[in-house]
């Protein structure tokens, strides 16, 4: 075989490569579609407010936020993201959220969750946001003395609770 | 007495590929978020590897113990088993990739080469997401943009890579490691 055969065959192993990793994730994305009336983007965060759930998370509820970062100190990497503090205002508009109310940021997958006050969540210094992951999924980050190592983080959200007494 | 595959000396220069891998994975930082940009000194490290030590199987063996110290000082977000396993396929993807393409020092078979061998990196990452029950992803372009970030950056590295080896080339290394064997 030519070289030239080589490279092509090779290009045609990357892109079979390519087509086939976003075609299998396509069709994961197409068979988590709800079926019912008011079809929601697979891989939103349902937002529960004293058991009652309120809103799914939506991206373009994130896209219009200001993007804001911060470079960990356990692997010096930048994390950039969404305050959870201006993606809750945006989808439940304030209404209500004291200092004390408690939130429970959830993946079922990693069977991690955080819990933060209000206040926490509210301050921006702490830095308590979500950054995005290689594959679209959200990852809850801060640095917060109790919630500034990926062991403590909350990879894959799939879920967010807020209980305000 | 039968002979090893690998002498010690190849198996020493791979070792220090591998961990070269890990200390650039800590202490090298490009100012970018994007995804797989790790790539560009990653599959640089694995293509040199693979044109210092022409044997297949080479590139595995980088991915293997490469892996293997990443895992013991638990690096990755996903755990250690997810690190070890993604390491290991960048080298493994890498050495099919070359057994089709042959000539890491050839400025268009590297790139390519480093180009599978990185994503392979990110299809276990997926695979292993699907295996555990990880949600559908919240972005739908996510994952389009993490394929295009490690294939880019994983042909920049290879590019690079190969761009060394001919520079070590030139500079008569090779004929140096020929005679100190």
């Amino acid at each position: 075989m030519t070289d030239l055969k080589r490279v092509l065959l090779g290009f045609l192993i990357l892109l079979a490569l390519v087509a086939g990793l976003l075609g299998a994730d396509a069709m994961r994305r197409h068979a988590a579609r709800p079926s019912g009336e008011g079809e929601l983007p697979p891989g939103s965060i349902p937002v529960t407010l004293n058991g009652v759930r309120m809103v799914y998370l939506t991206p373009d509820e994130m896209v219009s936020l200001e993007q804001v970062s911060f470079v960990d100190e356990e692997e010096g990497k930048t994390q950039e993201g969404w305050l959870l503090r201006d993606v809750l205002r945006e989808i439940l508009v304030d209404d209500g959220l004291e200092d004390d109310c408690t939130l429970t940021v959830s993946s079922s997958s990693r069977g991690k969750a955080a819990e933060l006050t209000w206040a926490e969540v509210r301050d921006e210094a702490n830095m308590v946001m979500f950054d995005l992951s290689g594959r679209g999924t959200v990852k809850l980050v801060s640095m917060l003395e109790r919630l500034d190592t990926r062991e403590e983080w909350v990879q894959d959200v799939d879920n967010i609770e807020v209980v305000c007494p | 007495m039968k002979e090893r595959y690998f002498t010690t000396f190849e198996l020493l220069l791979l070792s220090l590929f591998s961990a070269l891998i890990v200390v650039a994975k800590i202490a090298l930082r490009f100012p970018i978020t994007l995804s797989g940009h790790s790539g560009v000194f990653w599959m640089a490290i694995v293509i040199v590897g693979a044109g210092v030590v022409r044997k297949r199987g080479a590139t595995s063996v980088i991915g293997v113990t490469s892996g293997l110290i990443a895992a013991f000082l638990g690096m990755g977000d996903f755990g250690a088993l997810n690190t070890f396993v993604s390491y290991t396929m960048v080298g493994i993807g890498t050495d099919l990739a070359l057994f089709l393409l042959r000539d890491p020092t050839s400025l268009v078979a590297a790139p390519l080469a480093a180009a599978i061998g990185h994503l392979a990196k990110l299809m276990f990452k997926w695979f292993f997401g699907v295996l555990t029950g990880t949600p559908v992803g919240f972005i739908a372009l996510g994952l389009a943009r993490a394929v295009l970030g490690y294939v880019v950056f994983g042909a920049l590295g290879g590019l690079l890579g190969a761009l060394t080896l001919r520079a070590l080339e030139r500079a008569g290394f090779f004929s140096y490691v020929a005679e100190k064997r």
